[in-house]
């Protein structure tokens, strides 16, 4: 789960981590209100949970209450690169001598903690990573042993940071640590990590975060009530929100064939299988969804399943592919022909069962007499079918919209 | 030894007790897998009977912990089950008592826990496979041999036969599995869907490198994290058997977590066509579909003669 910058923001102010002063707001009123608070200039600050705000127009900053008003009234409404704007961030603004980066995050590869940094920051850490490696330093945190102040010492000595600057650096780290673990962090970046101040007065030098970005691990949400305070539904599919709701893994994807299968592997394998059968066919059919009806499977599961990938009016068919390992296939056809019972639909369902009772469930399906169930005996097969029928309907549906616009025109001419 | 458990070691069940826990022991049992008890502290002192392969109902004690578990039964294996809130603490108790080998089963294991396990487990020359897999099946050392069952992977698909199977995902293995049955396996191991697992692809195939009985490997990836690209790395210049690859989640778009908790491509990184490249580049052929992957192996295995 990522949050927004005010949020990570929080998190960092708990911890002490120096910020700027700043408020959140809704409305451009409250935004004129907070930046009156704050002082002039101001930073009005959209918030969208991507980066490079900036560049896109969603940071601006603001001299006087009408300026903080207007803005905000521009940057609300904004979308960066597909991600909604959620608020502002009214921050005081900083006379900046120098930026850091600095990130801890969750390292695959090494199956530790990574502590990124470069004392050369200011732009992309990628961007400078690719042009100037030597300066980006990358050091690991065992998840095992404790980290304390005296590793943070010998850590901010390595990255770099000015002479000056490493007391403070070092009791940064240690703090960014102390909010990662925590708050079951996956990634905690301040970018910049500034050092503001004015440049005649060395005692008004210090470190201060500018920005955060913060992801939290989703599997941890129990020991932390459930996020409630970061709970977010801004841009969320309303179909990922009701599958989600039933404990189900659903990714809406803007294709044709709706897809359904168990086990998160095979799902995304029957994903690629009709893409890929759609390219060999010369059409331009796509998987409309991700939906993984997990292990042990029930009928009302299957029904549900199917309830919310028919209400996707994209959905030409839907592909079922389950390969019963513990589920009992027979389970999951009694489960489809319960949800075509209820959903009374004649949308194609093709289905490739293998494993576990796979044979009676494709009996089960056969003799159930239903026009729309399609057995086919592969997944490959059954993929290339959904495709199939998939551009079928679609070019069907074009040439009745053809001859309507062409009845239309003709009215048209009579008159 | 098979991949990393000989036949017939003692195992126990931690979380036995539990509806999974139960299903899955009676069917580990079945499949010849010797399991000699369980483990939880609530139920402490109480005997569940079921049958094992030859019929025959065994009495298997529930041990208050690990360690007790350890001592009576030998146990060289420990299968776990238990929820994701307890799955840490069952961890650190199997590995303190000095288990060699801790397959996770459970899903949902916060990210930390199991960095803090696996970081734990690799001190004390313990292997954890999982969390969030299917577990680990082999097929028997010799003709006729019974293996061992560890986890959910369904008994019956596979005999015995020259091919290991390492994947990320749980129904992809029985797929790859039930493609290639006629041939059969050493073993298959669920390497698992987090971004942090006990074994990883490579490791998996850098044992199946070693076992004698195992003539090439099949490697089930997805998107998510570089752990293919490591294994192409190294089977660049050390791999001397047929590996054969599949990787799910071409269509996956940016950002978005596919079911698995480690099966999201972010930053442009982890993506399926990268993992692609990589392995191709390496010399390891990709297959396009599951069963495409299975052709791909049939045919390496009919030149090289192995079958």
């Amino acid at each position: 789960m990522d949050l927004y910058e005010y949020q990570g923001r929080q998190l960092f102010e708990e911890k002490g981590i120096p910020v700027p002063e700043g408020i959140y707001a809704e409305t451009a009123e409250d935004a004129r209100k907070a930046a009156d608070e704050i002082g002039y200039p101001c930073v009005i600050k959209g918030q969208a949970k991507i980066g490079h705000r900036g560049q896109a127009g969603a940071v601006k900053i603001a001299r006087d209450a009408d300026e903080a008003y207007e803005l905000a009234q521009r940057i609300l409404p904004m979308s960066v690169r597909g991600h909604k704007v959620h608020g502002v961030l009214v921050c005081a603004a900083a006379n900046i001598l120098h930026e850091y980066y600095v990130s801890i995050s969750v390292d695959r590869t090494s199956r530790d903690y990574d502590v990124l940094a470069t004392a050369a920051g200011g732009t992309e850490v990628e961007e400078i990573a690719r042009q100037h490696p030597e300066n980006v330093r990358r050091l690991h945190i065992d998840p095992y042993a404790d980290f304390t102040i005296d590793d943070a010492r010998v850590m901010a000595e390595k990255i770099g940071f000015y002479h000056a600057d490493n007391e403070q650096a070092a009791q940064i780290l240690l703090r960014m640590w102390e909010v990662f673990k925590e708050n079951d962090a996956t990634l905690v970046e301040i970018n910049p990590l500034a050092k503001i101040g004015s440049p005649d007065d060395e005692s008004s030098k210090s470190l201060c975060a500018l920005d955060s970005k913060v992801s939290l691990d989703g599997n941890a949400a129990y020991r932390h009530d459930g996020w409630k305070r970061f709970a977010d539904d801004t841009g969320v599919d309303p179909l990922e929100k009701r599958a989600q709701a039933h404990g189900l893994h659903y990714v809406h994807l803007n294709g044709q064939v709706g897809v359904i299968g168990n086990g998160a592997g095979l799902v995304m394998s029957s994903l690629d299988a009709v893409a890929g059968a759609a390219e060999d066919q010369g059409t331009d059919i796509k998987p409309a969804n991700f939906l993984d009806i997990g292990g042990g499977a029930s009928a009302e599961v299957m029904a549900e399943c199917l309830s919310i990938v028919l209400a996707d009016p994209a959905v030409r068919d839907v592909f079922v592919n389950v390969y019963g390992g513990i589920t009992s296939c027979q389970l999951v056809a009694e489960g489809i022909l319960e949800a075509l019972d209820t959903l009374g639909t004649t949308v194609p369902i093709i289905v490739r069962f293998d494993g576990n009772a796979a044979a009676e469930g494709l009996e089960t399906l056969r003799s159930s007499g239903r026009g729309n169930i399609i057995v086919e005996s592969t997944m490959e097969k059954a993929a290339a079918e959904a495709a199939r029928i998939a551009a079928d309907a679609e070019r069907q549906d074009a040439a009745k919209r053809g001859v309507a616009q062409a009845d239309a025109s003709k009215e048209g001419e009579n008159r | 030894m098979s991949l990393f458990v000989r036949d017939g070691a003692p195992v126990i069940v931690q979380g036995m007790t539990g509806h999974q826990g139960m299903t899955h022991t009676a069917r580990m049992l079945k499949a010849g897998t010797n399991i000699l008890g369980g483990v939880n502290a609530r139920k402490a002192g109480q005997v569940v009977e079921l049958p094992d392969a030859t019929g025959v109902v065994r009495s298997l004690p529930v041990y208050a912990n690990c360690a007790e578990a350890r001592e009576a039964t030998g146990a060289e294996a420990s299968v776990v089950f238990v929820p994701p809130r307890f799955a840490k603490d069952a961890m650190i108790e199997a590995i303190e008592a000095g288990i060699p080998l801790i397959v996770v089963i459970t899903e949902g294991i916060p990210v930390a826990d199991t960095a803090y396990c696996v970081s734990l487990a690799r001190r004390k020359g313990v292997r954890i496979v999982g969390p969030n897999c299917p577990g680990l099946a082999t097929f028997g050392e010799t003709d006729g041999a019974t293996g061992t069952n560890l986890g959910i992977i369904p008994d019956g698909i596979v005999k015995r036969g020259p091919l290991g199977l390492v994947s990320k995902s749980g129904t992809l293995t029985y797929q790859l599995m039930g493609e290639l049955s006629d041939i059969g396996f050493t073993a298959a191991l669920g390497a698992g869907g987090d971004p942090i697992v006990g074994t990883t692809l490579l490791e998996a195939v850098q044992a199946y490198a070693q076992d004698a009985n195992t003539k090439a490997v099949v490697m089930i990836g997805e998107i998510g994290g570089d752990a293919e690209q490591q294994v192409a790395d190294w089977a660049k210049t050390h791999m001397t058997k047929p590996l054969v690859a599949y990787i799910a989640g071409f269509t996956a778009p940016e950002g978005k977590q596919m079911g698995h908790a480690g099966a999201i491509v972010s930053g442009g990184k982890g993506s399926a066509a990268d993992k692609k490249v990589a392995l191709e580049a390496a010399g390891i052929p990709v297959g396009r579909t599951p069963g495409q992957t299975a052709q791909i192996m049939r045919e390496i295995l009919t030149t090289r003669g192995i079958i």
